[in-house]
Order: structure tokens, then sequence, then C-alpha cells
């Protein structure tokens, strides 16, 4: 792993993050500017009681949860662009699978980073456009009645179908224990975050994931254990 | 419907576009005032100058590495591909909340840091703290300024946190991951793991849903449908395109199979549709 490769990122995604965040208040700030019209703080400090434990908290668990997979240059793009589990992560996951690399490397954190960076792209292209020339007409397409409504309705089970197909081949006996968990968690509690429900089935697929390969990881928790630092694969 | 209806119905509606967009300039309708696109477009400038950024730094140092040119570019164009179903549920949010907001708002919303279930969540919990409904238009300026403000605060937490922990998470994932080979194989498993946890979250939301009221968090017949048809269309296809040795197609697979799954929702509505509306949750 080449840390000067990786240090540059982090340096660029912290000065990217922290812009974002300035530019972000510029809405806000704009709108009570140009219209005279500042915020009720009593309302605000009642709206952020009820959203900030929920996402707060999920954002931690998110942060967690996304770094190991789409490196640092993903994860930044990914939290300033937003739409991370529906869109950002899985366009990650497709570019990695597609280039066969694998995360944690260099090659993983440049594909990572272009598909994210290309995603934002398109998604932003698509809304500007769409905004200013199919606001009109889109309403119809995703309206209730419309032939499209359905396919809309169904865009996560038809990704994460696609994206999750090569996987589970590959590794068929990986995916009982974090699926199985996965309905049994939204059985009993349906309204379970996608945050907290995804942080949930990767721990069921890590703990599977052990138990399954349980002489390797002796293998390589003996082996750390004692030192014994092999050539690396690669680099 | 007779073409020239649809035709007739699409002019009436670009003119109500029209109007709505040149009312925000002359009647000052502020939620699509020229102050509240200058914005957007100061936000779409940002992020474009942003990803720009990475691209360039990310594909130089791809060069360096040694990935393939083609690589690179397959990447650019599968990820294009993949967005752009996502992208457009994205938009319809848009058209959604411009119902009470307008369509600037939104749109800037889900431009930067936004998510499909924040955005409604953070602008329903504000609006119903002032007497308001995401069904009802907003019409007064320090509503619409508390609604903004509240989606803004509500979400800049991950942009304070993530520099803070992001390199320490990573040095220490990739340290254990390449410390030798043994550890080298069990992080590619666990990597796979991860994944596979990831993916299977949304599995099972298709499974089992979230709320029956909302046929986008539901499940039954049709999710279900749409995600078998997905991953047997995604088998499929990465069969043909190994076996022919279709190379240049392979990193369309995956957003091809999704497409077809969507459209395998569409068929089953208009000629299964009391087997498709069954719904367990």
């Amino acid at each position: 792993m080449n840390s000067k490769y990786f240090d540059k990122v982090h340096t660029w995604g912290a000065v990217w993050n922290y812009a974002a965040l300035a530019v972000m208040f510029v809405m806000p700030l704009g709108i009570s500017i140009a219209f005279n019209a500042w915020p009720s703080l009593s309302v605000i400090g009642k709206v952020l009681l009820t959203l900030v434990p929920l996402y707060w908290v999920t954002a931690i668990i998110e942060v967690v949860t996304y770094v190991p997979m789409l490196g640092a240059g993903g994860t930044y793009l990914s939290f300033v662009t937003g739409n991370i589990s529906n869109l950002k992560l899985p366009c990650g996951l497709n570019a990695m699978e597609n280039a066969k690399v694998r995360a944690n490397t260099e090659e993983g954190e440049v594909i990572t980073t272009i598909a994210i960076a290309v995603s934002s792209l398109t998604t932003t292209v698509i809304i500007a456009v769409g905004v200013l020339a199919f606001a009109p007409i889109l309403p119809r397409i995703t309206a209730e009645g419309s032939v499209f409504k359905a396919a809309f309705n169904n865009v996560l089970p038809a990704l994460f179908g696609a994206l999750g197909a090569g996987y589970f081949v590959k590794h068929w006996r990986l995916a009982f224990a974090p699926v199985i968990v996965g309905v049994i968690v939204l059985v009993f509690a349906p309204e379970t975050g996608v945050g907290i429900l995804m942080f949930i089935t990767i721990v069921a697929s890590l703990v599977g994931a052990a138990l399954i390969y349980k002489n390797l990881l002796s293998d390589a928790l003996r082996s750390a254990k004692s030192g014994g630092h092999q050539p690396e694969k690669k680099e | 419907m007779q073409p020239h209806i649809v035709i007739d119905s699409f002019i009436y509606n670009m003119l109500k576009f029209i109007h709505i967009f040149l009312g925000g300039i002359i009647l000052s309708d502020f939620k699509v005032s020229p102050v509240m696109y200058g914005i957007a477009f100061a936000m779409i400038a940002f992020i474009v100058a942003q990803s720009l950024f990475f691209i360039v730094k990310s594909w130089k140092h791809g060069k360096k590495i040694g990935i393939k040119k083609e690589t690179l570019v397959s990447t650019v164009t599968s990820s294009i591909l993949f967005s752009l179903a996502p992208a457009i549920s994205i938009l319809a949010t848009v058209i959604v909340l411009a119902n009470a907001l307008g369509i600037v708002l939104p749109w800037i919303r889900l431009t930067v840091v936004g998510n499909l279930a924040y955005e409604t969540v953070a602008a329903e919990t504000a609006l119903g703290n002032l007497g308001g409904s995401l069904s009802k238009e907003i019409t007064d300026p320090s509503q619409f300024s508390t609604v903004a403000w509240a989606m803004t605060l509500g979400s800049i937490f991950p942009l304070t946190f993530l520099p803070l922990v992001c390199k320490k998470l990573q040095k220490k994932i990739g340290g254990a991951v390449s410390k030798n080979e043994k550890t080298a194989q069990l992080g590619d498993i666990l990597s796979a793991a991860a994944f596979i946890g990831i993916i299977s979250a949304f599995i099972a939301r298709a499974i089992a849903g979230t709320s029956k009221t909302d046929p986008s968090t539901n499940a039954g017949v049709m999710s279900v449908c749409v995600l078998v048809v997905s991953i047997v269309a995604m088998l499929v296809l990465t069969a043909v395109s190994r076996k022919f040795k279709w190379t240049a197609f392979e990193p369309f697979t995956t957003p091809v199979s999704m497409f077809i799954g969507m459209g395998s929702a569409i068929l089953m509505n208009i000629y299964l549709p009391d087997i498709s509306s069954i719904v367990w949750r």
C-alpha cells in the first residue's frame, strides 16, 4: 500500500469535505438573507431532537461501514454528494467487481473513486436536466397508474439483485447468515433504518465467514502474533 | 390516449412550467426565485469541480500504477449506465418534494449530501412542527427558511466527523490486510463477506419489507420476482458474455440486468396485476 498516495487522498478529501460543509450553509443562509426570513429556533430545536439521535448515530455506523468498502476518495465523495446506500455504494462495488480489484488496495482506491465521481456527475446532470426540462412530464412517468411506476418502485431489489448475483455465486456459503438475519430483524422490527440493518447484516456475514473459514482465521491470527511477515503479494 | 392529446398536454405542461419559472422572477415566488436558482447552480458547480478533481487525480495515479486505460474507460461508462435508473428515482423524489417546497430546494438538497429517506423525513418533521405537511405548499418564507435550516443542520454531522476518523480507519484495515499472505487471504474473504452483508440488507428488505403502505419499501410477489429476475438475468448475461468472449459487454451486465429486473415489474403489473399486487408487508 502506497501510504503517500493515501495520505494525499485524505488531505484532498478533508479539504473538499470542509469546503462542502461551508457550501452547504450557503442555501439556508442565502434564503434567510435574501428573503429576510430567519428560522424559528424552537422549531429547529424540536426537529433536531427528532433527527439527531437517529441520523447522527446512523452516520457513525455508516462511516465505519463505508470507509473499508469504498476507500478514502470514494467515501469523501459519497458523503458530500449523498445517496450512498442506494447509488454510490452499489456503483463502487460494481466497478471493483468489473475491474477485478479489491478494496483497500491502491487499485481499488482508484477505481471506486472514479466510479463514485462519475456517478455523482451523472446524477447531478440527470437531476439538473430533469428539473429544468422534464419537471412537467416526470410526474406522469412516476405517477400512480403510470406503466413505469412499478419499475421505479422496484429499483432497489433490481439493483441489489443484479449486484448480488456475482457475489452469491462466488461465495454462496457466506450469503445465508446475513440474508436470514436481515429477514428476521425486519420481521420483528420492520422500521429498522437501512444504516442500522446494514450494520447488523455485515456483522452477521463476518461472523458467518469467521465460522466457515475458522482454520484460515486461526492460521492468520497465529501468523500475525508470531510477527511472521511474508513478502506482500503485490506492490 | 390520442397522440395529439399527449402533445397538447406536453405543451400545456411546458407552458405551465415556464409560467412557474418566470413567475419566480416576475411575481417573486420565493421558492423558485432567481436567488434559489443561483444557489442551485453554485452547488452544482461545486459538485462538478470536486468530482472532476478526483477523477483527474485518480486517473493519473491509476495510469501510474499500471491500471489499463480500457479498465479506466469501462469504469466510467459502466458507472454512467449504472447510475441512470437510481438517478431518475432521485429525480422523482425531487418532484414529490416540490409540491410543498418548490422545485429548487429539493433539487439542491438531493444534489449535496441528501438522500431519499433523510430529506423526506427531515422536511416532514420540520413541516409537522410548523403545522403543515409535505402535501401542502409552503407560502411563508420564514417556514421555508426553517425547513431549509433544519434539513441542513440535521445532515452536517458526517461531514464534520468523517475527516477525523477516515484516515485512522483505513490505515488500520489496510495495515491488517497487507500484513502477510494469510492475512491478505483472510482480508479478501472478510471483504467479500462485508460486501455480501451490505447486499443482504437490501435483499432482506425486498423479501421482508419495511412498510406495507409505501409501494417502494413494501415486500410481496413483485419485489421478490424483480429480485429473482435481476439475479437470473445477471447470471445468464455473465455466462453468455464469458462464453462468447464479449469482454466489452461485461461491465454492462449489472446495469442491463437491473433494467431487465425493472422491466419485469412493468410486465407483471400489466399482465399479472392480481398476483403481482400480493403484498405481505
